[in-house]
């Protein structure tokens, strides 16, 4: 019986545990989602430990709300819609938190890129060192242009399952993915300055 | 439009590669065992209160917000738009409405009115038919004009004098009669024409040259 449940797509799989309210249908589409979710998250939000408790929110709403779930719609626009809805909420709760912030500094604001202009080209071409400076440059992008770059570029989601889980007209997507590229592209041009 | 998204991504190629070979980020080992723990202990925190408390913010909110704006709606559109004179009573609203559309016939009339009667009268003064024609003629101009029936005057009686108005407080002392007139509210002011004026007059002299043969017959009459 188990074995046949993972083979079961993730629309066949939550019906079953709508209809039944087993935990073994739900278990299997959470480690089916739990990565690529966290991964998601992670880019759009930036701190581990918070993308771990937004993932862990995710799956709990997905456990207390399956019946909000509709057949008509894919399970993976809908799930990355409710993780995409709980980053921005971390999203708007921490740009309060700076506002109201006696502490906050004008420096803190300022891109952090720029110090990477005095690391050695070597250094630069490291992978690791690179893909930092990418994440980073990634986060300093504007919110409404980080959400659908990282679901287009580094989900690798279709134009389709975007407008879906963002609730954009499909020229919209593709409009904003441009921007943000352009965004990030102007960000990292120390990088490809050639 | 396509070929714009598809410059665009090959002017991006190396950002997009990049992106696309980003190390994937995995959760946690212990997420999925903290995850069943949450749930067997339904320990959902914020998560289940925020669903609670949900559908009320978001009904109440809105619900107020369009209540106090029909509320205002009612308080303040009709009283602005419509200026109700409170000295005004229905009748005489109607009344004023009549007479500004009515104001150029109601002079004709009224002159062919009192002639029928003034002929009636020196005719035959015992015929029953003239009194009949003046009460007729009477109620049409009252009706007509926003006088109210306790402010007119008979005007055959306050020509033979029985009824002289001693109340002087009121210019238009014809119109009132006995007792002060109410307020009728405002009516447009017309010039009367030169014609009709003259007519009035004419029919005014007929009317007391009427009453003084009449007088003298009556004396007449008595005299031995």
């Amino acid at each position: 019986m188990n074995k046949s449940l993972t083979e079961l797509k993730d629309e066949e799989l939550i019906k079953d545990f709508q209809d039944s309210n087993t935990l073994e249908a739900y278990e299997i589409l959470v480690r089916r989602y739990k990565d690529p979710l966290m991964n998601f998250v992670y880019r759009f939000v930036g701190d581990r430990d918070v993308c771990t408790d937004i993932v862990q929110d995710t799956m709990i709403k997905f456990y207390l709300n399956k019946d909000s779930y509709r057949s008509f719609a894919k399970f993976s626009t809908w799930i990355y819609t409710i993780a995409g809805n709980l980053a921005k909420n971390e999203l708007k709760r921490r740009r309060r938190r700076t506002i109201f912030s006696i502490s906050n500094n004008d420096d803190e604001k300022t891109p952090q890129i720029e110090d990477k202009m005095f690391r050695s080209p070597e250094k630069i071409a490291d992978g690791e060192i690179r893909n930092e400076i990418i994440q980073k440059a990634l986060l300093k992008v504007k919110p409404v242009y980080r959400e659908v770059v990282v679901l287009r570029d580094i989900q690798d989601l279709s134009y389709e399952e975007i407008s879906e889980i963002t609730g954009l007209a499909i020229g919209t997507v593709k409009s904003r993915i441009n921007r943000g590229r352009a965004q990030l592209q102007k960000l990292l041009k120390h990088i490809y300055k050639e | 439009m396509k070929t714009i998204y598809n410059e665009n991504e090959t002017k991006n190629s190396k950002l997009i590669k990049d992106l696309q070979n980003l190390p994937k980020v995995k959760t946690p080992e212990n997420f999925e065992y903290n995850l069943m723990t949450r749930i067997k202990n339904k320990n959902f925190g914020k998560l289940e209160e925020e669903k609670q408390s949900f559908n009320w913010i978001k009904f109440l909110a809105p619900s107020a917000v369009v209540v106090t704006a029909i509320i205002l709606l009612f308080i303040f559109l009709p009283s602005s738009q419509q200026i109700d004179n409170p000295l005004l009573n229905p009748a005489q609203k109607l009344d004023s409405q009549s007479i500004v559309s009515n104001s150029v016939e109601v002079g004709s009339d009224l002159a062919k009115k009192n002639s029928n009667q003034n002929n009636n009268s020196v005719a035959s003064s015992g015929n029953s038919g003239s009194s009949l024609n003046s009460s007729n003629s009477q109620n049409r101009a009252n009706t007509r004009f926003p006088l109210s029936t306790t402010g007119s005057v008979s005007l055959d009686d306050y020509i033979s004098g029985s009824s002289r108005q001693r109340n002087m407080q009121r210019g238009n002392i014809v119109n009132s009669g006995s007792e002060p007139m109410p307020y009728n509210g405002f009516f447009i002011s017309e010039k009367p024409d030169q014609n009709t004026l003259n007519k009035y007059r004419a029919q005014v002299d007929s009317l007391r040259k009427a009453q003084m043969k009449a007088d003298s017959l009556k004396k007449a009459l008595k005299m031995p």
